[in-house]
């Protein structure tokens, strides 16, 4: 329950945020490869910068959603200076409980018929 | 070419992340420089330069939106740590607000006064265009003898640098309609007056030319300070009459609260009104010069090009008419700025005062700074944990100066508070010096002065405290390590030593200067002003002048309230006089202003010799005995001395000193009147000092008030408290003539006492930095031998087990403790001798060297050091050494 509440704090994410969190979701990755794979989901949509990720990497980092991976590339095959970051397991709750909150807000969307009929696609 | 763009693109992004805070730079940055190429590189592949441009909007937009972010966040928390810090450690905390508070209190507070008095522009449309013309006669030493009406219009016509001159005069009238008669002031003045100074009145309107025409109806415009002091601002009072020179007057304006030079009015009248002005012969006579000049300089022309224009004028003047202006007297004239001439006499008194207040922010400084430090030893810990934990030197820098800020921010506050309450007290005595003082006010010049000073301050003593408490990690880890490590904690303590060397160094120069401006007010009380000041009442008495007319008739009016004031019982003598000594606008007139050249009969002058100057004292026979002014040769004047008796002159000792060196000046004649009229010289009195305290006594005739009648003052030696005789005279007065005004009733000693008002306003202030300033560096000087001997208690343990007595340990803490003070002691007398030489126009009979001064602040400086010592000295001696050696 408390948990619960705790995860709530965080919620809604910003995009950027929430980008962040479902790029770490099936393994770490280091900081152009979010970029890369954010890129890559939203079809190109969702460009990164440098400074808009690291500010939310550290802003995630400070609040224990992510952490720093203890893994370093191996030598010559990556640049040595990348971290690698990683979703903790409450990190993991959060986006969790944003991907509900969502669902529950499309939920509501699709009972209003807030949304487009396949045909007119 | 790609590479090219590539490397310079990259030194461009490396430059702007050092908007970022520095740790989120040193954290992020090589990897966010490693994500920029990659992102570059890609970019330039598959966008070309559309690309590129993109990938640089969308960075820029990306650090500029996240890096105030992450400064704010820093802000917020360095914030919320340093209130937690202030909050732990409330004695600290308290005690640094108060210091920081008191001085910037005293700064913002004098900084107000200076701003109004010095620093903003005049009141006026365009003020610095306005002059104050003078005629001076500079080989008598006269600088400002008024203008006639001809020469008025001379230099009206003649000028070419000065456009609008306007003519001034002040006289006292009495204003008849509203309860007992009232004395006012009234500022008699050409009908464009205010519009040529572009004052627009708060009620009403001001005076229009036809004013003054001849046959007009009489007008009055009030002063603010006469209006709301008297009438209680009534919104009404335009319109209302009163009876003034046997006329009714209308209210017509009421003025806004403008400087008003050089005198403070009551009520303004256009020149026509003023029954002398407006008099015939007095118009036609070019000599008759009792009116002030205002000018203002046309667009593009300079000051001096002014003063070139009237000495033009003047030389002019010299040759059209030699008997008015003949060789001998020098006869020029000047212009002056306004500026200059409402603020010269206050600047010197507040930059010293200004640069007083800012030595006590100085030691303010240095004292919190101390205590900074002294605080870093403990947070020492502390500090090392957070630099192991990742936070840089710039982080915890960033982190010390928040904090510091705050607290200088709590005290600049408090300082406001203090400013505040203080400013009442301020402005009444910048009153003394400059009619700007009723512009002074905590505006927001004065807030952002505040605002800056708590800055600046934090910046001082917050960077002294993090450069000096540097954090050693390894050290300041290290178990038991209780603070003073070796190496950084000597040189810490040495730059302790050296804060508190300064605060003894600036307290002492600021207890010398205020020493020394109390030992000049001592010898200024200490001086014989040539009468008995004890028991005399003195009040102005202006009679309804157009009743009396002859001066058979003035004589008479006279010599009756001398009789009937004598009637009361408790009145030992009194007289009328024409002005007495220490009378406040003689003394703020010096002699300069109302001496006149005159002949001694039988003495020759060559065409370049100036004339005897002297000024003159219409007194009844009874004035020398009221006052106890003793007479030396000669007689006193007596009731025999009649209009058709001989006229007769009484001269003082500075008059027969200065023309007849070797002869005696009874029975030699002189004239005021080129020669008209005679008279003879019956006899010499000792010297009074009319002028004031600190001026000595001028060369002064006494005549007979029955020979030439002003009776515009009456002095009263009472056997009781002459104040509370104050009721009886008025009531004697009243009496002989119910229509006469009655004002600044006051005794001599008030008088006296009041001739020296600024200069102990002065001292007292001084006293006040000067006491707080000793007050804050006793206060740091104990604190940091308390924490001295807190460091030392394992040392002063040894050395006690190895023998040493208290006594002995006694002596060694005193001894260091005093050490400090003589090296701040011998500084501060280097800096004091640099610097009071600035003193030295306000001290009186005292030198700015004077070794009494100096050997006496010393002592007190030196005492006050070691009772603050001997509070952690003793505790020191009084270390158990078993504990000391047993504890860690």
């Amino acid at each position: 329950m408390g948990r619960k509440k705790e995860t709530e704090e965080f919620l809604p994410l910003t995009p950027a945020a929430f980008h962040i969190l479902l790029a770490l979701a099936d393994g770490e990755k280091h900081g152009y490869a979010i970029i890369k794979e954010v890129a890559r989901r939203s079809d190109n949509k969702v460009h990164l910068s440098a400074g808009t990720l690291y500010g939310n990497l550290a802003r995630l980092e400070g609040s224990g959603l992510i952490r720093e991976s203890d893994r370093r590339p191996e030598a010559g095959l990556d640049d040595e200076r990348r971290r690698y970051y990683g979703l903790t397991k409450f990190g993991r709750e959060v986006a969790v409980a944003e991907a509900e909150r969502m669902q529950e807000a499309l939920t509501q969307a699709h009972a209003k018929r807030l949304f487009r009929k396949p045909e007119t696609i | 070419m790609q590479t090219n763009s590539t490397s310079w693109s990259q030194k461009l992004f490396r430059k702007l992340l050092r908007v970022f805070p520095a740790d989120f730079c040193a954290n992020y940055g090589g990897e966010m420089e490693g994500v920029f190429r990659e992102q570059h590189r890609e970019a330039g592949e598959r966008g070309g330069m559309v690309g590129l441009l993109r990938l640089w909007a969308e960075t820029l937009s990306g650090i500029f939106s996240t890096a105030p972010r992450e400064h704010w966040e820093i802000l917020k928390s360095d914030c919320a740590y340093a209130f937690r810090m202030m909050r732990n450690n409330l004695g600290f905390t308290t005690i640094a607000i108060i210091t920081l508070g008191l001085g910037i209190g005293v700064n913002t507070a004098l900084f107000s006064v200076v701003h109004a008095v010095l620093m903003r522009p005049l009141p006026y449309p365009n003020g610095s265009q306005l002059v104050f013309v003078r005629q001076q006669e500079s080989k008598v030493g006269q600088d400002d003898i008024g203008f006639s009406v001809h020469e008025i219009e001379d230099y009206r016509d003649q000028t070419r640098t000065l456009s609008g001159l306007v003519e001034y005069h002040s006289m006292s009238f009495t204003l008849f309609g509203h309860g007992d008669p009232d004395r006012v002031t009234a500022g008699v003045v050409s009908p464009n007056y205010f519009e040529f100074f572009g004052i627009k009145p708060l009620l009403g309107r001001t005076f229009v030319a036809q004013d003054d025409e001849p046959g007009a109806p009489a007008v009055l415009v009030l002063s603010y300070e006469y209006w709301k002091g008297r009438f209680g601002g009534d919104m009404n009072i335009v319109g209302r009459t009163f009876e003034l020179n046997d006329k009714v007057h209308t209210v017509v304006g009421v003025l806004p609260p403008v400087p008003q030079y050089p005198h403070d009015n009551d009520v303004y009248m256009p020149s026509s009104a003023c029954p002398f002005r407006g008099a015939k012969a007095f118009i036609a006579n070019r000599d008759a010069r009792m009116m002030e000049v205002f000018g203002r300089l046309k667009p593009g022309v300079s000051l001096a090009s002014a003063q070139a224009d009237l000495a033009t004028i003047a030389g002019r003047l010299r040759s059209a008419y030699p008997k008015s202006y003949p060789d001998n007297i020098g006869y020029t004239a000047e212009a002056s700025s306004l500026r200059e001439e409402l603020t010269s006499k206050a600047r010197p008194t507040l930059l010293v005062l200004l640069a007083a207040a800012a030595f006590v922010l100085l030691i303010a400084c240095a004292n919190v700074a101390n205590l900074t430090l002294a605080r870093m030893v403990r947070r020492e810990r502390e500090l090392a944990v957070r630099t192991a934990l990742g936070a840089g030197r710039s982080r915890l820098l960033r982190q010390l100066l928040t904090e510091s800020f705050l607290l200088a921010l709590a005290g600049g506050i408090a300082g406001l508070f203090l400013a505040y309450g203080s400013l009442g007290l301020l402005t009444e005595f910048a009153a003394r010096l400059t009619p700007r003082a009723r512009e002074i006010q905590i505006d927001k010049d004065a807030l952002l002065f505040t605002l800056l000073a708590a800055l600046g301050t934090s910046v001082a003593f917050g960077s002294i405290a993090a450069l000096f408490g540097r954090v050693n990690v390894s050290s300041g880890l290290k178990e038991g390590s209780a603070g003073a490590g070796a190496g950084g904690g000597s040189h810490r303590n040495r730059f302790r030593s050296a804060l508190i060397v300064s605060q003894v160094a600036f307290s002492f120069m600021l207890l010398i200067g205020a020493g020394l401006m109390l030992r000049s007010l001592m010898k200024m009380q200490e001086v014989n002003p040539g009468f008995v000041p004890q028991h005399v009442l003195a009040m102005r008495m202006t009679f309804n002048f157009s009743k009396y007319t002859t001066t058979d008739q003035y004589a008479d009016i006279g010599k009756k309230v001398v009789e009937r004031v004598e009637s009361e019982p408790g009145v030992i003598s009194a007289a009328v006089t024409s002005s007495y000594p220490m009378q406040p606008e003689i003394v703020t007139a010096g002699p300069g202003a109302i001496s006149t050249s005159f002949q001694i009969e039988g003495q020759t002058l060559s065409a370049s010799e100036a004339p005897p100057v002297g000024s003159f004292v219409l007194v009844s026979p009874e004035y020398f005995k009221t006052l106890g002014v003793p007479l030396m040769e000669g007689r006193e004047f007596s009731r025999a001395d009649e209009t058709k008796t001989l006229q007769v002159a009484i001269v003082n000792e500075a008059m027969k000193r200065r023309y007849w060196v070797n002869e005696d000046p009874v029975g030699k004649r002189v004239s005021a009147d080129g020669g008209k009229t005679w008279m003879t010289v019956v006899g010499i009195v000792g010297d009074v000092r009319d002028f004031g305290v600190i001026q000595p006594a001028a060369a002064q005739f006494y005549l007979p008030q029955t020979q030439n009648p002003q009776p515009s003052a009456l002095i009263v030696r009472t056997a009781a408290d002459p104040g509370s005789m104050a009721r009886a005279a008025i009531r004697a007065i009243h009496d002989v003539d119910s229509q006469t005004a009655v004002s600044k009733v006051l005794t001599l000693e008030q008088a006296q006492s009041d001739a020296i008002a600024s200069p102990r306003v002065m001292a007292s202030l001084l006293g006040i930095f000067a006491g707080l300033a000793l007050l804050i560096a006793a206060a740091g000087i104990g604190g940091i031998m308390a924490l001295a001997v807190g460091q030392r208690v394992r040392e002063i343990g040894i050395r006690m087990a190895l023998g040493a007595q208290p006594s002995a340990i006694l002596r060694m803490i005193l001894r260091q403790g005093l050490a400090w003070v003589l090296l701040g002691v011998g500084l501060g007398l280097l800096g004091a001798f640099a610097l009071t030489g600035i003193l030295k126009s306000f001290l009186f009979e005292v030198g700015p060297t004077d070794p009494l001064t100096f050997a006496g602040v010393a002592f007190v400086l030196i005492a006050a050091a070691v009772i603050a010592t001997l509070l952690p000295a003793r505790r020191a001696a009084s270390i158990d050494p078993n504990v000391a050696l047993r504890s860690e």
